[in-house]
């Protein structure tokens, strides 16, 4: 060892001196290529939207919002989307091109952040930027593990929630550390933590509806809770939310002539995610329930506004809001209302909960088409609430989680598919509520499978 | 054989006495007249045979009658001396050097050149005679076929093939070889030099040869060493024509689905509603032609339906083959001049030459090349020798029309039954992205014809490729006494590539991207984003490389002992940059060009999903840093035994690498010792036999892994406007280089009277630190996989090459032989996973005991007899539980093992046959033991992607068939997991062992002792053909081995007319 240093020294000192020849051997091999190491460095990650768009879209593909013909089924690419379709018993997954890695992924990407942080002193000088980084990593960190977990948990229920199989939870960017399923209760323990840890740390007016912000913070924390069926939180959630955002649009300023009438980045989107849309909820493959679009009055410009009209008098959603084919998968201020909507209906309070729910559907409706609804009982208002926020938030991914929290409360929702003439059904609280985690993913990690 | 009849100079001076006499005789060489030693002089009479001096003296008796003797000596041309009188002046024999046989050769390192007589490394030299016997534009595409121990591995790989030396080292780093070019690894693009400057390549095959180059020898290294002049030379003048005609690949070897199958696949498709999904989109995308007839012909009826039936009819007949047979392809045509001067004073040397080519591909490509090269030697003192060189290449190569597979339809593929024009030879348009009539709705009239027409788009693209090459060294050599000298060599590369690429307005390209961002407004007015007009893409590349070396030399021999060494140490940088722009609204004649926003989206006029003006490509600059030392010395005593010993350290700028940590020692060692020089050998047989035995470590680096986590800065993020980053490499703490172990065991010989020679060796090799996938559990969020320094592998091989002259009269029949034997298997990988799916897609096996690459393929039980579906095993069980036959539940041990992926035996035979200036030469290739999978019918790309297969007209129909055919029946959906049972599994794997013709030249000299009135010293005429075809393959499927893969085609054949000249 000696004589090797001593060998290199003496080469180098006759050559640049020995610092010389630690720094020519020193230069980046890429200009591009850095060790993360510095703020704007983190702050590069976490803008980069590719990773952060897409939300988990499996809900959405496996809800009631649409369905698909036999042709377009069979016309399906891959076996996947056909099985995530029928609801699958066994091997949903075939590939490691899935919503679980997306979701790790980011939490990756996440805990990078967090970790580097540590490393940076937080000064009077840097803090506000500290402070904006670790509200960003937290709250992404939060949100897909709550995303991920209406796909890959059942249903929180307070009585079951400490032994059922919640998601593994991954705080530090080492990928040797072994892969472990959490209870659900931990897992919401941990989200929320991680979702309120953020809120102060978060701006109000974000540089772009693709950062998050408090608002985004209080809705997510508005659906935490509202799928733990804790509605008083979700109350107050929303309520926060709606002290800082509480703008809609009134359709009645759209021009339904255009494509897509619903504009990207409106007034309403708190902040923005993607579903991806895959080849079964493209353009003209997954069709709107026809349940559901009769659930439309006449009057009722979302019947315009959402809707596209096939020529076989079917019809398609055309609201995509994230500016290509694939679907809205964010927050936005119309969920938030009928969050508290919902909240204070449970609650009893019909007349504030009245008021949301007025408030929607007078920018919804027609110019002077609407009567404001009023003279309900608690659970006529609790209905028409739910009734409301199925046309409303449809095609968001929201749906998959309502049917879940809302079966779990005897709603008793079966979805049905007719394909080949052949009938599935999904019965209420079915056990493939709870999709499967990939398989490679159970190989390899040893983590155990959801039941079936 | 030559017969030399020598008259005593004294022939009248006959002594009276008839006793028995001495003659003494010295042989030397014809040209340069230095003594040979140890020259086999076989007296004829009795059957003895002497040997000459070290001073190339011999003496026998004469005892009166006339003494025929034969003489031979490696590397030259064997003589018949007749003596018929004595003589008292020594009688002088000169041997002609034979230009064909191997010589007593000088080999090269790139440090040092050294006789290979006193090497203890393994070598292969490669003569500028063999290096001759094929024509190509690229100097490394002759090595296959002449060079012992090379392959070029076209399976695991790029198609055009990877050259491999002894096999594999490594698993997933570099597996190139390092390129040298005379004294410095050369970073260029291969192709930039010109063959005619090369003079020979050395193949370092063992540690002991390869090691001085240290942490890149891991994967064998070549050594290009070009033509020098050469002190007192008369001027010498060296003209050299080569035309190459190729004839047109067999687009016919391409397994293509036919245009009847393809049809009823569509009519099938069709009724089950497939295109539905299409059909009633409201974006009214492109359909096939055969998908538009089949709607027509539902809604029409009677006569008309008919005559859809028979357009259909017409189409079965189309094969698109024909198409580019008729407008696309040609036959080839190569050109190459080249032209050498070097001569020589007493204080200085010189070299100038100059090579221009021009190729027209067989898709009409023009690609030129010019180079120069001066080389300049002066000698102003006995101790001071100055060599300056510099060469320059510029080469330029432009699109030519499109090959078969880059011209798409909708849906990115090609249907079989496509043509290129109409019944009248217009110009028909291919469907590509939406209806005509839509686009001209949605425009409101506004936009460009948004049609794509085969046959004329590619003259609206024209696509150049610029290389300027430099290539400059300097060096200094200082003598001082005791044979000790100093070096002291710098070497500036530098390679620039422009890239243009300019598709003008009338290109699809331009018009469609101009249509995609055209905005109607509400009063019907276009508003266009992106500007009329084409566009130009301009790529601009850089790359220098920097070399620096020092070097001490000793060069001593005293009494029986001689030394020669080297130390030093060298400095290398190289960078490369790129840079570009793209310019919209282009105009080529006026040089004009639009304005564009990049900071906004637009939405497109077909589906109005938003979408930025694509911008220009991001500026990049990578440097790569080593700084390295380096010795090596060989002692030899009496001639007969050497010992040789090398080491190198290398330290890099890669990532993450402490210093201490990037200093990497590897070293050899080596013996050597010829038998044939001891008193006690006694075998005349045997003339020459020499024994070598190596041991040392070579590195191999790969750069681009990295000991910490590093991030890759992309462009601004359009939301934002801050830069965004995303993960390039991850954490990676335990990161060594790789390192290759390796013993060498050779034995050189030569023997009957020096007309066979050659060498065997015996080699063993031992990976060590290799780079390995790991499976990963992507729940850590950092992906799939992940390398780490996982694996060992252990190969060991055979070489043996030959060379004879089996015939040696006016008819000479010569032999070259190369047989290498190779294998290699994984000794250690520490990798848990054994998810079967990793074995059969990645190519690259972990598998203890097994090769590097090997085949593997899921068992396969045959097609269901009742519904022809593929069938698997399951527990020994025939099964169709495809979840559990391909899903990650099956494990390496559940899949059948053929073998290697690469061959594991392989080589070539070349045999001459000359007569007076006349020669034949015939040179075979094979490749053994190794096997490879077929591709066949994919039925999920068949449906999605319209990519079909031939073996779809084999597929089973019917109950019975299953017993003459392993393709699966038609279903639809067909789904995935069926797809990968059959497309992995036993029916498609072939054994790749076939031998080839690689090719043939006949050659004609004329020389001036033959032709007195020839106005030159030489001309040499050839007429090559090559890549002659299979000769004979293992698999029935008629498959080239070589040549497997979707698209891809066997060279096709070409003839080549040479004519070399020197006055």
């Amino acid at each position: 060892m000696v004589s090797r240093k001593i060998y290199l020294a003496l080469f180098c000192g006759l050559v640049f001196g020995s610092a010389g020849c630690q720094k020519f051997l020193d230069a980046k091999p890429e200009k591009t290529l850095t060790i993360p190491s510095t703020l704007a460095d983190f702050q590069a990650l976490l803008d980069n939207y590719p990773i952060f768009a897409p939300d988990p879209h499996e809900g959405e593909h496996s809800d009631d919002d649409h369905y698909l013909n036999n042709d377009d089924w069979e016309s399906l690419y891959s076996d996947y989307e056909r099985k995530i379709y029928t609801w699958e018993k066994e091997y949903q997954f075939d590939s490691e091109a899935n919503s679980w890695s997306n979701t790790y992924r980011t939490i990756y990407f996440c805990n990078t952040v967090l970790e580097g942080l540590q490393k940076i002193n937080r000064n009077p000088k840097n803090s506000a930027e500290w402070d904006h980084l670790k509200g960003q990593a937290l709250y992404y960190r939060g949100k897909r593990l709550l995303q991920a977990s209406f796909i890959w948990t059942p249903a929180y229920d307070k009585g079951t929630a400490n032994s059922d199989l919640g998601l593994p939870l991954r705080f530090s960017a080492d990928f040797n550390i072994k892969s472990k399923r959490a209870s659900v209760e931990e897992t919401y323990l941990q989200l929320l933590n991680d979702l309120k840890s953020s809120i102060q740390l978060l701006p109000i007016n974000p540089v772009s509806k693709v950062r998050p912000s408090k608002p985004a913070c209080y809705a997510l924390l508005s659906r935490a809770y509202l799928s733990m069926r804790d509605y008083v939180n979700a109350g107050l959630y929303a309520d926060s939310c709606l002290q800082l955002n509480h703008e809609l649009i009134d359709y009645n300023d759209l021009d339904g002539t255009e494509i897509n009438p619903l504009k990207r980045f409106n007034t309403e989107v708190i902040a923005e995610n993607e579903i991806g849309e895959g080849q079964a909820l493209n353009f003209t493959r997954g069709r709107v329930s026809p349940d559901l679009y009769n659930m439309y009055d006449q009057d009722d410009l979302r019947k315009e506004m959402l809707f596209s009209n096939n020529p076989d008098g079917t019809h398609g959603f055309r609201a995509r809001l994230v500016g290509t084919t694939g679907l809205f998968g964010g927050t936005a201020t119309n969920e938030v209302y009928l969050n508290r909507a919902e909240s204070y209906a449970r609650a009893g309070k019909t007349t504030l909960a009245l008021n949301d729910l007025n408030k929607l559907l007078l920018k919804r409706w027609r110019k002077n088409k609407f009567n404001p609804i009023s003279g309900l009982d608690a659970k006529e208002v609790l209905d028409l609430i739910l009734k409301e926020r199925r046309k409303e938030l449809l095609f968001r991914g929201i749906r998959w989680v309502d049917l879940k929290r809302l079966n779990k409360e005897g709603r008793n929702i079966v979805l049905t598919r007719n394909l080949n003439n052949k009938i599935y059904r999904l019965e209420p609280n079915d056990l493939r509520y709870t999709l499967l985690i990939p398989q490679d993913v159970i190989t390899r990690s040893g983590m155990q499978q959801n039941p079936r | 054989m030559k017969h030399l009849f020598i008259l005593s100079l004294l022939l009248s001076w006959m002594p009276a006495a008839l006793g028995q006499t001495r003659i003494n005789g010295t042989i030397l060489s014809f040209h340069d007249k230095i003594p040979l030693k140890k020259v086999s002089i076989k007296i004829k009479n009795n059957k003895t045979t002497l040997f000459s001096d070290d001073k190339g003296n011999f003496s026998l008796m004469y005892t009166g009658k006339p003494i025929n003797l034969e003489i031979s000596y490696i590397g030259y041309e064997s003589q018949e001396v007749t003596v018929i009188s004595p003589s008292t002046t020594p009688l002088i024999i000169l041997l002609k050097e034979d230009i064909f046989n191997l010589k007593e050769v000088m080999i090269s390192t790139g440090y040092q050149q050294l006789p290979k007589e006193r090497a203890t490394g393994s070598f292969t030299l490669i003569d500028q005679n063999t290096l001759r016997e094929q024509v190509s534009t690229n100097i490394l595409d002759r090595l296959e076929g002449v060079a012992n121990s090379v392959v070029a591995d076209r399976n695991t790989s790029a198609a055009n093939g990877r050259l491999m030396i002894r096999g594999l080292s490594t698993i997933q780093g570099p597996k190139e070889p390092l390129i040298i070019l005379d004294n410095f690894p050369y970073e260029g693009n291969t192709e930039n030099i010109n063959p005619n400057d090369v003079a020979s390549i050395t193949i370092l095959k063992d540690a002991a040869a390869a090691s001085i180059w240290g942490a890149r020898a891991g994967n064998g290294v070549i050594v290009i060493t070009t033509k020098k002049g050469k002190l007192n030379q008369k001027l010498s003048v060296d003209f050299n024509i080569n035309q190459t005609l190729t004839d047109k690949p067999d687009l016919f070897y391409i397994p293509q689905i036919s245009s009847s199958d393809f049809i009823d696949v569509e009519t099938m498709l069709y009724n089950k509603g497939y295109y539905k999904n299409d059909i009633n989109s409201p974006l009214q995308p492109a359909l096939s032609p055969v998908v538009e007839l089949l709607i027509k012909q539902a809604a029409a009826s009677g006569l008309e339906k008919e005559k859809i039936g028979d357009q259909l009819n017409a189409l079965k007949r189309i094969d698109v083959r024909d198409e580019f047979n008729k407008y696309f392809y040609r036959q080839s045509l190569n050109q190459q001049y080249a032209v050498n001067l070097n001569g020589g004073s007493e204080i200085m040397s010189w070299l100038v030459s100059s090579g221009y080519d021009r190729n027209i591909s067989n898709l009409n490509a023009p690609y030129d090349r010019l180079s120069l090269r001066v080389e300049n030697m002066i000698k102003p003192t006995k101790q001071l020798e100055l060599n300056i060189g510099i060469t320059y290449t510029n080469s330029k190569s432009e699109n030519g029309r499109p090959e078969y597979g880059s011209i798409t339809g909708h849906k990115n593929s090609l249907a079989p039954y496509t043509r290129f024009t109409d019944d009248n030879g217009n110009p028909l348009a291919l469907p590509k992205l939406i209806k005509p009539a839509h686009a001209l709705n949605i425009g409101k009239g506004k936009l460009l014809d948004w049609q794509y027409y085969p046959l004329e788009d590619y003259k609206h693209n024209t696509t150049s490729n610029i290389q300027n090459s430099l290539l400059a060294n300097i060096g200094l050599r200082y003598k001082l006494p005791f044979g000790i000298s100093t070096d002291i060599r710098y070497q500036y590369q530098r390679q620039q590539t422009t890239d243009n690429t300019v598709n003008d307005q009338e290109s699809y390209r331009s018009r469609n991207l101009v249509n995609t961002y055209t905005q109607i407004s509400k009063t019907g007015e276009a508003i266009y984003k992106i500007p009329m007009g084409g566009i130009l893409e301009y790529r601009n590349q850089l790359m220098q490389a920097h070399n620096l070396r020092g070097q001490l030399n000793v060069d001593k021999s005293w009494n029986d002992h001689s030394v020669s060494a080297i130390a030093g140490a060298e400095f290398r940088e190289t960078n490369q940059g790129s840079n570009g722009l793209t310019l919209y609204g282009y105009n080529h004649d006026l040089l004009s060009s639009g304005l564009v926003d990049y900071t906004q989206e637009y939405p497109s006029i077909i589906n109005g999903s938003k979408q930025f003006i694509p911008p220009g490509p991001p500026v990049r600059y990578g440097l790569t840093r080593f700084v390295s030392l380096f010795s090596n010395a060989a002692y030899t005593y009496k001639n007969k035994y050497t010992f040789s010993i090398s080491g190198r350290r290398d330290a890099s700028n890669l990532f993450g690498l402490n210093t201490n940590d990037k200093w990497n020692p590897l070293w050899s060692s080596g013996l050597s010792w010829e038998i044939s020089k001891e008193p006690f050998y006694k075998s005349s047989f045997l003339s020459y036999l020499k024994l070598r035995l190596t041991y040392g470590f070579s590195g191999n680096v790969d750069p681009s892994k990295s000991a910490v986590t590093t991030i890759l800065y992309q462009a601004l993020s359009p939301y934002t406007l801050t830069p965004y980053a995303r993960f390039n490499k991850f954490a990676n703490p335990e990161l060594k280089w790789e390192t290759n172990r390796m013993i060498n065991l050779g034995i050189d010989f030569s023997f009957a009277a020096n007309r066979v020679n050659g060498s065997i060796e015996y080699y063993q090799k031992k990976g060590g630190n290799l780079f390995g996938t790991e499976l990963l559990d992507y729940t850590s969020g950092i992906g799939s996989t992940i390398m780490k320094n996982v694996a060992s592998t252990k190969g060991h091989g055979v070489d043996l090459e030959l060379n004879s002259l089996n015939i040696n009269q006016d008819f000479k029949w010569r032999t070259n032989l190369n047989i290498s034997f190779n294998q290699d298997r994984i000794t250690e990988y520490y990798l848990s996973n054994r998810e079967a799916s990793v074995f059969l897609t990645k190519g690259v096996s972990g598998l203890k005991g097994k090769p590097t690459y090997a085949v593997f393929a899921y068992k396969w039980a045959g097609l269901d007899p009742q519904t022809g579906e593929p069938r698997g095993y399951l527990n020994n069980e025939i099964s169709k539980n495809y979840n559990l036959l391909v899903g990650s539940g099956v494990k390496i041990e559940d899949l059948k093992y053929y073998g290697s992926a690469i061959p594991t035996l392989f080589g070539s035979i070349g045999n001459t046959f000359s007569y007076k200036n006349l020669s034949l030469t015939f040179r075979m290739m094979y490749k053994f033991g190794y096997y490879f999978r077929r591709n066949s019918i994919n039925y999920s790309s068949l449906y999605s992607q319209g990519m079909g297969h031939a073996d779809f007209s084999k597929r089973w129909k019917q109950p019975g068939d299953e017993n003459t055919t392993n393709v699966p029946a038609y279903m639809y959906p067909f789904s995935g997991q069926m797809q990968t049972l059959y497309s992995f599994g036993e029916s498609l794997v072939e054994r790749g062992d076939h031998i080839r013709l690689h090719y043939v030249q006949l050659s004609y000299q004329l020389n001036k002792e033959n032709f007195r009135r020839l106005p030159m010293k030489t001309i040499h005429l050839s007429f090559n053909i090559n890549n002659m075809g299979i000769l004979w393959s293992a698999n029935k499927e008629k498959i080239d081995p070589d040549f497997i893969g979707e698209k891809s085609i066997p060279n096709p054949r070409s003839y080549s007319f040479g004519l070399r000249t020197n006055f």
